[in-house]
């Protein structure tokens, strides 16, 4: 009975009884892809929960015999003395640059959208084009002269060194999401509001934005997966290890001469990823429709 | 008046809403990499006061060629970018194709876990796949206990960083395709199961070609995202042994802010635009591609 209602209710693809072969088959490369997925995070997860002595003990069974949280304490510990930066700084610092950058990013776009979508004017289509094309730019073509400008400016190793390259580069994604959203509002809508008279500013305040919620929450998802997670312009533009983003600062623990026992480098990992990974799992269904939105529109 | 009503109305207006926008623009990106074209012909090597310091000509363009590191890193980016846009595209095909029709229950649930490694940074999976990868790692444990140095190896360590961009990235390529499949016209394919095509008739003939502008679409994320990937290979493999796995990016970094690095700003810049002209003819191949098809 249940059997039937499934093969009903579901769309084209395998039945149970007719397509075995395939069913076996699916179900075979599934598992293994998820266990090719998870396995590394879970190492790294159960070699963080092991003593210096029961690291390489039975390592791929992964549960280890007898757990110990002190590598965590150890790798918070170890940041402060060795990297001179703490998780609670790395944090704060990867917050302020993410978000500050983020903020200012989607307002912008959202005012050259608005523009795009609302008037007519000469070489508006080649500049939207330009914008766009300015997303395949690598960053490292305009890394050096960015690098003397910021020190010619005096911002080198603060936090606008890099929210300000963080915000040119993702102007381009959002105008991209923006533009084509507010030309989806309907234009009577906005041709009610005309009516109304109000100017273009109130229009933009009170009745685009209000309605463009789901686009912008597209936006904040992207911009931030592209910003919470960069490292290049953090490496070379924040030198004083009191204000490096998370990325930069975890990144160390690579070197030499940052040496790290394996549970406490493990740890370390551990406690950069986890609030990503809630972050993710709780926000999924706007991480994956965001993505593929963003991706579609490109 | 009129005139100027209309000149109000066409470029003040629109323009100014635009203004913030272009500012970050042209200061943030389009002006630094004219930057870099002139600073590629100049002997620069970060000196304070005197930035131009002497005009090289095609100086730089030449150190470059001639360097053994710069093929190196060709070649390595032609593998890395290459394997990206075909390797890592059919996987996500494949395995899109092996969810849609399968009919999972926890089809969502299998997707957020394939996408998952997307959303960390590169960094922490480059740390992660370091030790994996190690000689006491997990792959070496996997493989019966031997000790094989798997980064260490030099024609091996570029394709340790294709697997490991592979493992963080096909998890995107995945739900692109996904969404892609989820557009299609069910009602076809019934119809040609009623007119008795075999899978892989339906396969090639119907659901690939059907897929063909999603393939485009990841086939140019993967490249442009691969072809500025820079953390991947700096964490994992630091572009050695001995620069056998630098790319573009790293050599860049290497060149111009590297500590052990030969500080020549110069040479960095004109390989910035070596790689700043190789994305817009990729760019430009990709449109006449485009046209081609459509006409």
């Amino acid at each position: 009975m249940k059997q039937k209602r499934k093969t009903e209710t579901l769309s084209y693809g395998v039945k149970r009884g007719r397509d075995l072969g395939f069913y076996i088959f699916s179900r075979i490369v599934i598992v293994i892809t998820i266990a090719a997925i998870a396995f590394p995070i879970l190492y790294i997860f159960s070699i963080s929960l092991r003593t210096k002595a029961t690291v390489y003990e039975d390592i791929l069974i992964l549960i280890p015999k007898t757990v110990t949280y002190q590598n965590y304490p150890g790798a918070l510990d170890y940041a402060k003395t060795r990297l001179n930066v703490s998780f609670p700084e790395m944090f704060r610092n990867s917050i302020i640059c993410t978000f500050g950058a983020i903020s200012v990013s989607i307002i912008i776009s959202a005012f050259a959208s608005f523009s795009f979508s609302n008037f007519k004017f000469r070489g508006k289509e080649m500049l939207y084009t330009l914008m766009i094309a300015s997303f395949a730019i690598p960053v490292q073509a305009s890394l050096i002269p960015l690098f003397f400008m910021e020190k010619k400016l005096g911002i080198l190793n603060t936090y606008l060194a890099v929210i300000l390259p963080y915000i040119g580069f993702t102007v381009p994604i959002g105008v991209l999401i923006l533009r084509s959203f507010f030309e989806g509002i309907p234009i009577e809508i906005k041709e009610a509001a005309r009516v109304d008279g109000v100017s273009n500013f109130q229009m933009f305040l009170k009745i685009i934005l209000p309605l463009s919620k789901p686009a912008i929450a597209t936006c904040i998802i992207l911009l931030f997966l592209e910003t919470w997670n960069e490292f290049l312009f953090a490496l070379i533009f924040l030198q004083n290890p009191k204000i490096q983003t998370l990325p930069v600062a975890i990144a160390k623990i690579a070197g030499g001469k940052y040496f790290a026992a394996l549970g406490i480098y493990a740890a370390a990992i551990m406690i950069t990823i986890i609030p990503i990974l809630i972050v993710f799992v709780i926000f999924q269904r706007w991480f994956i429709s965001g993505v593929t939105l963003g991706a579609i529109k490109g | 008046m009129d005139g100027f009503q209309k000149f109000k109305k066409e470029i003040i207006v629109p323009y100014s809403w635009l203004l913030p926008a272009l500012v970050f623009l042209v200061t943030i990106v389009f002006f630094p990499v004219f930057i870099s074209f002139v600073l590629s012909f100049f002997k620069f090597t970060g000196v304070e006061s005197n930035y131009f310091q002497k005009f090289v000509g095609l100086g730089n363009f030449k150190y470059l060629l001639q360097h053994r590191y710069f093929w190196i890193s060709a070649r390595n980016t032609f593998y890395f970018v290459g394997s990206m846009a075909v390797i890592q595209t059919a996987i996500a095909l494949f395995l899109a194709m092996i969810i849609y029709f399968g009919n999972f229950k926890y089809s969502g649930l299998v997707r957020m876990t394939i996408f998952a490694p997307a959303v960390l940074a590169p960094v922490c999976v480059s740390l992660i796949w370091r030790k994996i990868l190690s000689q006491d790692g997990a792959l070496n444990q996997i493989l019966g206990g031997i000790d094989y140095p798997w980064l260490a190896k030099m024609n091996l360590a570029i394709w340790c960083v294709v697997l490991v961009n592979i493992w963080q990235w096909v998890g995107y390529s995945l739900v692109i395709y996904y969404a892609g499949l989820q557009g299609m016209n069910r009602e076809v394919l019934e119809a040609a199961d009623i007119d008795g095509a075999n899978w892989t008739q339906k396969m090639f003939q119907m659901v690939i070609p059907f897929l063909a502008p999603i393939t485009m679409l990841n086939v140019i994320l993967n490249v442009i995202g691969s072809f500025r990937a820079f953390d991947i290979v700096y964490v994992l493999t630091k572009g050695g042994p001995a620069h056998y796995s630098e790319v573009f990016t790293t050599l860049m970094y290497y060149y111009a802010f590297s500590s052990w690095g030969p500080h020549k700003m110069g040479v960095a810049a004109a390989l910035a635009f070596v790689m700043f002209t190789a994305i817009v003819v990729f760019g430009i191949v990709r449109i006449r591609l485009l046209k081609e098809r459509r006409v």
